[in-house]
């Protein structure tokens, strides 16, 4: 693969103009964007799998659809990621269904299961939001103009399950009763599973290529506090309880970050703070569902292919 | 009224001052997946006053809308704050079942410019 001098490449990128096309890029430029594009694509592909499985605990028929709607709109996000990467070289084939299970690289959140509508409504509310932050921030910042312009539409998307997370959170509290306790243990464990989604915290990164060469514009912490300041008075504005306060102009955490999660049980214990270094080994050796959930989508590849 | 009537969107100033209130009311709610409003998308069939009760006549632009319940929510929402509305009662109806055509030109430019092609 041909690429240009990194001269000319740094002085596009100063001027801060898009990059269109890989004979501009240097190969570290593709290196990086191809995994920032897979963590992306990654993301959105398994959303489908881990919403489904909650999704057939819809309380209505409309809901159900609204449910299946964003499934379907995930599946299309992901797609967009992948027909990309397959324009810069790779194989969508080989990316999606070729891939062990523990190579896939999106958050370990959804190697937790989602079993209830309520958890499906609460990652609607929490986990698409992260989504929101960072998709958003590519969509603002990203240098590399195809997938910048993709992003258009998956924002608009994405406000659509942020809306019916938002929507039907309010109603079960406004439910009371052991429909709100469930709420509030749903929050209870995915609110920190999302605060850890943002990655190191900036004191511990030491550099970002990712930042270095504009495929996003705003650090892990600064992404961080964007997901803070949004879910935080939301989820007050609605009687439920989260770990967290602001502080003039920032979001405090109330718990020793990171903390222990025992993922089976769905519980963290905030007595028992850990180090980065076991956040980042859970995170490789992945969570309890992660082989279930990459079979979803893989087991049937094979079944219809014609034989050689 | 029957579900056959007044199947274009019909402008604020053609009705009633009342009714026009709740037409620019309607026109104020945007889709929940495109950048557009009710009115202009051409899902609203009719609107009639009776009382303090306004009665709607909405479809949705596919049977399996998913953001149906959020539409229907907002509709109720945004009439219940009109001053002398009590009671929002919202007649969903699929005949004449909705197309692009019913869109108002403004409505046809804000999906063009968004990239529907309509």
């Amino acid at each position: 693969m041909e690429s240009s001098n990194s001269a000319a490449f740094d002085g596009l990128l100063k001027r801060g103009e898009l990059i269109e096309s890989v004979s501009e890029m240097t190969p570290d430029y593709l290196r990086e964007l191809k995994h920032t594009l897979i963590v992306s694509g990654d993301t959105e592909l398994i959303s489908a799998p881990a919403y489904y499985l909650a999704a057939r605990k819809a309380p209505s028929v409309n809901a159900f659809m609204t449910g299946i709607a964003i499934i379907q709109d995930e599946l299309a996000h992901a797609h967009i990621a992948y027909h990309i990467l397959e324009e810069l070289g790779e194989s969508q084939e080989a990316l999606i269904f070729k891939r062990d299970p523990k190579a896939f690289r999106y958050p370990y959140a959804f190697d937790v299961p989602l079993e209830s509508w309520t958890e499906l409504v609460v990652a609607n509310a929490m986990y698409d939001q992260a989504g929101f932050c960072l998709l958003g921030d590519i969509h603002e910042q990203c240098s590399y103009g195809p997938w910048k312009r993709g992003l258009v539409k998956v924002m608009a998307e994405e406000n659509f399950h942020l809306r019916n997370g938002r929507n039907w959170s309010k109603r079960i509290s406004q439910a009371g009763g052991a429909a709100k306790e469930e709420l509030q243990r749903a929050v209870d464990w995915m609110f920190p599973l999302t605060v850890e989604w943002f990655g190191l915290p900036d004191n511990l990164k030491q550099h970002s290529a990712q930042l270095d060469y504009r495929l996003k514009g705003l650090t892990n912490d600064q992404l961080r506090q964007e997901w803070l300041a949004t879910v935080v008075p939301f989820m007050e504005s609605i009687g439920i309880r989260v770990p967290a306060h602001q502080e003039n102009s920032h979001y405090a955490l109330d718990y020793p970050f990171p903390s222990t999660f025992d993922a089976e049980q769905k519980r963290w214990d905030f007595n028992d703070p850990c180090s980065w270094d076991d956040v980042l080994k859970r995170w490789r050796e992945r969570g309890p569902r992660n082989a279930e959930m990459v079979a979803l989508f893989q087991e049937s590849f094979s079944k219809f292919k014609v034989q050689p | 009224m029957s579900p056959h009537a007044a199947p274009t969107p019909i402008l604020p100033r053609e009705r009633g001052r009342e009714e026009a209130r709740v037409w620019s009311a309607l026109a104020q709610i945007i889709d929940p997946e495109m950048p557009i409003n009710l009115v202009d998308l051409g899902v609203v069939y009719g609107v009639e006053l009776d009382g303090r009760t306004v009665r709607v006549r909405l479809t949705f632009t596919a049977m399996g809308c998913p953001a149906s319940e959020m539409i229907m929510g907002d509709i109720r929402e945004r009439l219940l704050a009109e001053p002398g509305v009590d009671q929002v009662v919202i007649d969903v109806v699929w005949d004449p079942p909705w197309s692009s055509s019913r869109l108002t030109p403004e409505g046809r430019d804000v999906l063009l410019a968004w990239g529907l092609s309509v």
